[in-house]
């Protein structure tokens, strides 16, 4: 019984990677078996969805996975429960009620005011270059980096802190790199930032801009080994043959065609399109209420001090 | 008068006879100690561990027949929740004992209080708790008698949760709920009550037990990380990676001294199963109740057990940080509706929907 089921489940399997792939570059020289297989799976799912219905809601998913990432869970199936996961987002939107938490991405410049105990005014603004976000659901953070009196500042947000009272961005862009912690070994021009810069805006409708900036390092002694790790948006690092050498031994370059630790790692599209349908509606009225405010303060009548 | 006093005289006679042969019967007849040879076990297992799974077998039923069964089942599940045993409120003193609940733990996420401090907070689910059979401090025989007795004795009630499919069980493990009329529990606990907080059998605790702002105590099973090193059971250094040493990176090293001592003292810290033990974190404030879900928010991320896990949750113990206010006595009576509120926060707690925090200036 089990085992005539065998290759329906299979082809269940290979089609889900598929679909977490969309927008990932897929592996071209994968095995013969997985291509006859998607071919199966590609008329399987012919035969059995209608296409238009699902497209129009998978492009959505897709684009809030990369806007809303902390809405999605951890993977790791040891800290799981569907429940805890509900009760994390009713929260996270309660927050956002009270604060507009916008499209951000690593690498694109924020202002964040946050309340703080210590500073003379209670209120203090940082601005700063997003370095890394990372951690899902409320204890989801981002780490800005400025340069201020030739000091490098680096401070940790959470996007859910109550303390926080408007996060800006002032300019929106993504990097070449998901990381960019070596802006730490890198000439401080790369990462001052003007506190009193203004927003840059872009116009409707337009996709987020890639910034293919290549910063230079510093000479070493560095933080971390940068040679070894990939890195895009670097100038040549100028170091020895063997530094490179060494490099290559340490490659891993078959982790990009590894589909089951992909898998392990993210959350299948199937829940995804069924946790943002969950809170779209949420955010969407979130939006529109945002969009009358602003209305309301643009029809204020100016008054004569002004 | 003579008949009478020589009866009496026979009557006595006889008495002392009697007696003299019994000590003559002690003295002389030889009795084997019989329980010194094979004594009773010092621990016995509490009367309800029993052997819980049934052998499941594949049995070729239809669609229909597993379908029946099932509403059969479901019916089951109605029937015993709709009698409803009459609880009547008692007034409670500190010190009197409530009894506890079984809960799942559910995962951890971080909460803000109203001054902006970051605390870290668990989440317990406190399942369908039900009342399965109570034994009097009289009747109750504990398996490990305490030396000179209990003063105060307990009584002590055993709660059921996670109802089941009883096809899943053994017959006898179904005959435990007899008597409440509960469907069968995956699983039990027992807590120790005043004899004034029982339930009749069969009711209900849910999560309003407790109270927000009050502390609790949480027992669970701690992770089971099997047989371990010295370094990560115990936190030992361990010894240098390089310099000459040999084979000894991760070893405890001396475990004993020499001459007049020259053994391996009792309790020495050495490898061996690490977990799987149960363990009490004592102390821990609620902060915020969900009353839809049965969930509560607890202080603290440091409760055993990995998510999912099973732990009990009661009333602390620690002297100075019992309730003082009146607690719902001998549990909160009534059904969850739409008067109580969803969320109930503690005052400390920053509610999600409440405005950004500030500071004034002083």
């Amino acid at each position: 019984m089990f085992s005539s089921l065998y290759p329906f489940y299979m082809v269940f399997r290979v089609k889900m990677f598929l679909n977490i792939r969309n927008g990932l570059s897929v592996a071209t020289n994968s095995s013969k078996v997985i291509r006859q297989l998607c071919t199966k799976a590609a008329a399987f799912e012919n035969v059995t969805n209608n296409k238009q219905s699902n497209e129009s809601s998978k492009n959505n998913v897709v684009d809030y996975r990369h806007i809303y990432p902390e809405f999605l869970p951890d993977p790791k199936p040891e800290f799981r429960n569907v429940l805890r996961e509900k009760l994390e987002r009713s929260d996270m939107i309660a927050r956002r009620t009270q604060i507009q938490i916008p499209e951000f991405y690593v690498g694109s410049i924020l202002a964040v005011t946050s309340s703080d105990k210590h500073t003379p005014g209670k209120n203090n603004r940082f601005v700063g270059i997003c370095i890394d976000r990372e951690g899902c659901g409320l204890r989801a953070t981002f780490i800005l980096r400025n340069v201020i009196e030739q000091q490098g500042v680096e401070v940790k947000f959470e996007l859910y802190d109550p303390t926080l009272h408007k996060i800006e961005v002032l300019r929106l862009e993504k990097r070449l790199d998901d990381k960019l912690f070596y802006l730490r070994d890198a000439l401080p021009q790369y990462s001052t930032f003007d506190p009193n810069m203004e927003p840059e805006l872009l116009p409707g409708g337009s996709t987020v801009p890639v910034n293919n900036l290549k910063v230079k390092l510093k000479p070493k002694p560095w933080l971390e080994r940068w040679e070894r790790q990939n890195l895009q948006g670097v100038e040549d690092l100028g170091l020895p043959e063997k530094f490179y050498i060494r490099a290559k031994e340490l490659e891993k370059p078959w982790e990009k065609y590894d589909l089951m630790k992909d898998y392990m790692k993210t959350i299948p599209e199937e829940e995804q399109t069924e946790i943002f349908s969950e809170v779209q509606s949420h955010l969407h009225k979130l939006e529109v209420t945002r969009k009358q405010m602003k209305r309301k303060r643009v029809f204020v009548k100016p008054s004569k001090l002004a | 008068m003579s008949i009478i006093i020589s009866t009496i005289q026979k009557c006595c006679v006889k008495s002392l006879e009697e007696k003299l042969l019994a000590l003559s019967l002690t003295s002389t007849t030889q009795i084997r100690e019989k329980h010194k040879l094979n004594p009773p076990p010092r621990l016995r297992n509490p009367t309800w561990f029993t052997k819980q799974n049934r052998v499941v077998k594949e049995e070729f039923l239809t669609h229909e027949n597993k379908e029946f069964l099932r509403e059969i089942v479901q019916d089951k599940v109605v029937e015993s929740e709709s009698k409803l045993p009459v609880v009547s409120p008692k007034e409670w003193n500190d010190k009197l004992q409530r009894t506890g609940v079984i809960a799942r733990k559910v995962g951890i996420y971080p909460m803000w209080l109203k001054d902006g401090t970051r605390i870290q907070t668990t989440l317990l689910q406190v399942l369908d708790n039900h009342v399965i059979r109570y034994y009097t401090p009289e009747e109750y025989d504990p398996p490990r008698k305490q030396v000179g007795g209990i003063k105060n004795k307990k009584g002590c009630l055993l709660l059921g949760a996670e109802s089941a499919d009883p096809s899943e069980f053994t017959k006898e493990y179904c005959g435990l709920f007899r008597e409440s009329g509960v469907i069968p529990k995956r699983v039990l606990s027992r807590f120790f009550v005043s004899p004034d907080a029982v339930l009749p059998l069969g009711t209900q605790v849910n999560v309003l037990h407790f109270q927000v702002g009050n502390v609790v105590d949480v027992r669970g099973k701690t992770v089971d990380r099997g047989f371990q090193g010295v370094m990560k059971r115990h936190g030992f250094k361990g010894m240098p990676a390089s310099h000459g040493v040999t084979k000894t990176h991760r070893k405890g090293g001396c475990i004993g001294g020499g001459g007049e001592k020259g053994r391996v003292w009792p309790g020495t810290k050495m490898p061996g199963h690490m977990g799987n033990r149960h363990r009490i974190q004592k102390g821990l404030k609620i902060l915020r109740i969900n009353t839809k879900y049965n969930i509560m928010w607890v202080s603290g991320q440091a409760i055993a057990g990995e998510t999912n896990s099973i732990v009990t949750i009661y009333d602390t113990k620690l002297p100075l940080r019992k309730p003082t206010n009146p607690v719902p006595f001998p549990t909160y009576i009534g059904e969850i509706d739409s008067t109580i509120p969803e969320d109930i926060y503690d005052e400390q707690v920053h509610m999600f929907n409440d405005p950004t925090i500030s500071y004034d200036e002083k």
